[in-house]
């Protein structure tokens, strides 16, 4: 807001998942060193098809389905000066003196952005694409400054992997059965233990996975007691056995919500609410299961430390 | 009620150089004396009892070491594990542990209190939450200001004293115990991708603000807010050959004034590029000699896996095109911003081995063991938890000789370790690791083991093998209570945080308001962290 003249999309369309985006933090606010502000700045939108993010771009360069990560090692090349092959980037649906374009453009900023959505991250390449940009950002650091950050989506996503990071160490994808933390996304993280049935219940708190998972994971969490912590009806809460009807973070329960960029925000609570909060319930549950019996046998009792 | 009895005790502060008293305890202080039934006893016979480790300089909780625990899952698979028990919460150690983990690896280390050394205001909020999450160990938080433009843009102003005004009340929005400075206007500079390497110019995007009026307004500031630790300064040009005048440039802009002068190790260079690259710790030694308003920490490095993580964002970048390792970088906003580059120190390279004998030539160099202490710029040079073994290094002038013969000939030339016959007595690791950084840090209670002093107390069995020693305390007291008990976790307690609340204008709110809506994403109102995320706020009202 404060510096960025220069800001791509990639992969993304925010006029329609992240609607503040532009308006408060990327394109129209006059910050202190943009004093024009829209005016003050270009943005680029790259993408595989028009969305309504379109009209709000200076330049958009349509991608072909898949072809991200060639367009990316293209302009890693161009930034370098090495040579490219022109048939490869016919491939990609867009022409190099597009590419040359943006090159210099991104040279020529003063302080550019790329913001890369999950039409980015999760598309063919998936995280080869996203080492691919965190590369070039890197790279062009060499000649002008620039950033880059994911758009994230569902609620406090980057809420939870901030807190899973200082508890645990790592981010998602955790295993805490033998104990204590391992990381291995792929085998541990949500979608792959459903798919492959591993998992014998859920406790599913802040998340409707039953409308954004694939199918036989939405059928495991069907098969086995799965409890659901929302203050609304869900596809997740309609197949679960037990959903608990719990306040609304920001409109009747206080918390904390992590914005994008990793700086939290206080929410506090307009309205009072009938249901416990999420904590509440938690808490609860976990006092119960505290009582129980220890499952650790007794020598695990003695833990070397340092 | 706690009788330690028979031990030899090292409490320099209160002129007890190891001889055999007891140390009474009650209520979680010590006391003179204990009387009656229900007393329990600790021998402690063989054994020498220090007052609680303090960590002047370390870097233990938020969002850059967070980025940085996301940024290395390599480095935490190899690392030690902390299972999950009735007593303790899992965790995992390395070089960059999580929260609960930090609180065990400290307390078995037998050190009780934790400066956390680089805060943005921006994300204290988080700071805090992950400061309640380290138990036992009590904290405080510097937060960051050299590069704040709100700051900056006062003293291109010349408002001198709005912009006191306006630093006293971030220190109190953040909820910190005292000022950082981060390579001043280096990090501001950074924001258009350049660097501040001369104290005299003018910083980027700034006609008058120069490092050196910043350097010098702050260090006033924080003399006129009266706040218990000075200015704690990380001076420009961090790890870079030849940086030597500038830290001496920076030292005699502070002349008249008391400062902390950070992880020192990395500012004594000499040479003109990294192959005549130099120590220049006997000059810096010198002159800090003969300065007795300066006190430093060492930011010594130890040869092994390390991350660095610091707001000198410009250097981070420079290390990244050096290594071709990972990078991350933060800005944040108009405050402050951070840099991320694992690296690896390597005993057989001449920049690393001048770095390692950097170190401890100036923990050897500087007379007065009360102005330099004992510290790695955790997670930066090396990890706390080994400070064991440059305890032992600095004791053991053989052993030391002995190390200094396995670096590279070339390197010989350029360090005068080799040189050094001074051996620490177990007093002076006393005074560097506990008495010295809890007087620089205005911690009253801390560092010390007499009368109404919190009861926090190392027992360590006498070993010749100081590294040993050092490593695994017989016992460990927090507050009264054994936390520690040969090399396991008994309980754990929580931590304390100091902050502190220096007085200001409160008008100052209505000037701050409007630059807040023009210039900030986060809305004034929601920008101060609130007093209930601080666990156990010890407030000290100051100025």
């Amino acid at each position: 807001m404060n510096r960025a003249d220069f800001i791509i999309y990639w992969g993304g369309n925010p006029a329609d998942c992240h609607p503040r985006h532009f308006t408060k933090y990327t394109l129209t606010p006059k910050g202190k060193h943009v004093p024009m502000g829209r005016k003050g700045r270009t943005m680029v939108l790259v993408d595989v098809r028009e969305t309504p993010s379109v009209r709000a771009a200076d330049i958009f360069l349509q991608v072909r389905p898949g072809k991200d990560f060639e367009v990316i090692t293209t302009l890693r090349a161009l930034v370098k000066n090495q040579p490219v092959d022109q048939a490869r980037v016919a491939e990609t649906g867009l022409t190099l003196a597009q590419l040359q374009d943006l090159v210099g453009r991104m040279k020529n900023a003063r302080f550019g952005v790329i913001f890369f959505g999950m039409g980015l991250s999760m598309t063919r390449g998936k995280h080869m694409n996203s080492a691919a940009v965190l590369a070039l950002v890197a790279e062009l650091n060499a000649f002008t400054k620039f950033v880059c950050m994911p758009m994230r989506g569902h609620g406090n996503v980057t809420g939870a992997d901030v807190v899973m990071r200082w508890t645990t160490g790592f981010p998602f994808g955790v295993n805490l059965c033998r104990g204590y933390p391992r990381f291995n996304p792929g085998e541990f993280s949500t979608v792959d233990l459903l798919v492959r049935g591993d998992n014998d219940a859920a406790l599913i708190l802040g998340a409707d996975p039953g409308a954004t998972m694939p199918q036989p994971a939405i059928d495991h969490l069907a098969r086995i007691p799965t409890i659901v912590l929302d203050p609304k009806v869900t596809r997740t809460s309609r197949l679960a056995r037990v959903h608990i009807t719990t306040a609304a973070m920001g409109i009747s329960a206080p918390g904390t919500v992590y914005r994008m960029d990793e700086i939290p925000l206080p929410l506090r609570p307009i309205l009072q609410s009938p249901y416990p909060t999420d904590e509440v319930v938690i808490r609860r549950i976990h006092e119960q299961v505290k009582a129980k019996p220890a499952w650790l046998p007794a020598s695990f009792k003695k833990v070397p430390c340092a | 009620m706690l009788r330690i009895t028979g031990g030899r005790v090292y409490d320099p502060a209160n002129g007890i150089h190891g001889e055999v008293k007891d140390v009474c305890i009650s209520d979680g202080r010590i006391v003179a004396e204990v009387e009656g039934t229900g007393v329990r006893t600790i021998d402690a016979s063989g054994m020498v009892v220090f007052p609680g480790g303090v960590d002047v300089h370390t870097h233990v909780a938020g969002a850059a070491l967070n980025f940085a625990r996301a940024m290395t899952p390599e480095n935490q698979r190899e690392a030690v594990k902390f299972i999950h028990s009735p007593e303790l919460r899992a965790g995992i150690g390395g070089i960059t542990p999580t929260t609960f983990a930090t609180g065990y690896l400290y307390a078995g280390l037998g050190y009780t209190t934790v400066n956390e050394a680089a805060v943005p205001i921006l994300s204290a909020r988080h700071t805090h939450e992950e400061l309640r999450d380290t138990p036992i160990v009590d904290k405080s938080c510097c937060v960051l200001m050299a590069n704040n433009e709100l700051v900056l843009d006062l003293l291109e102003e010349g408002e001198t004293e709005r912009a006191k005004q306006v630093v006293a009340w971030l220190i109190w929005a953040a909820k910190g115990y005292g000022v950082k400075a981060v390579n001043p206007g280096g990090v501001a500079a950074w924001k258009w991708g350049k660097d501040a390497k001369i104290l005299s110019e003018p910083v980027e995007g700034y006609s008058k603000v120069t490092p050196a009026k910043i350097i010098a307004s702050l260090a006033a500031i924080v003399n006129d807010l009266q706040l218990p630790h000075p200015l704690h300064i990380h001076c420009n040009n961090l790890g870079a050959p030849g940086n030597i005048s500038t830290t001496l440039e920076t030292m005699k802009l502070l002349e008249g004034y008391r400062a902390h002068m950070a992880h020192l190790q990395f500012h004594a260079y000499g040479g003109d590029g990294w192959n005549s690259l130099r120590s220049e710790a006997a000059t810096l030694a010198e002159y800090f000699n003969a300065h007795p308003n300066l006190t430093a920490d060492a930011g010594a490095i130890l040869f092994g896996n390390s991350v660095t993580i610091t707001a000198d964002g410009p250097w981070q970048h420079l290390l990244y095109q050096l290594t071709g390792h990972k990078w991350g970088n933060l800005d944040v906003e108009n405050e402050t911003g951070c840099g991320i580059v694992p690296y690896v120190y390597k005993g057989s390279n001449l920049v690393n081995a001048v770095q390692w004998a950097v170190g401890l030539e100036l923990l050897l160099l500087i007379n007065d063991p009360w102005r330099i202490f004992l510290t790695t710029d955790h997670p930066n040079g090396a990890c706390f938890w080994r400070y064991p073994e440059i305890i032992h290094l600095l004791m053991d002038v053989d052993f030391r000789r002995e190390r200094v013969r396995k670096l590279p000939a070339k390197a010989l030339k350029r360090i005068v370790l080799g040189d050094l016959d001074r051996e620490y007595t177990l007093s002076e690791i006393a005074v560097i690791t506990s008495a010295g950084p809890a007087r620089a840090l205005g911690l009253s209670r801390k560092g010390h083991l007499g009368p109404g002093a919190d009861a926090d107390v190392a027992i360590y069995n006498e070993n010749p093998d100081r590294e040993l020693m050092f490593r695994y305390p017989r016992y460990v007291l927090k507050g009264g209570q054994v936390v520690v008990e040969e090399g396991a976790i008994r309980k754990v307690v929580d931590g304390r945080e100091f902050i502190v609340h220096p007085s200001f204008d409160e008008n100052i709110e209505e000037y701050l308001r409007p630059l807040f809506e023009q210039y900030y994403t986060m809305s004034f109102d929601n920008y101060p962290v609130e007093m209930h995320r601080v666990e156990g706020a010890d407030i000290r009202e100051c100025g």
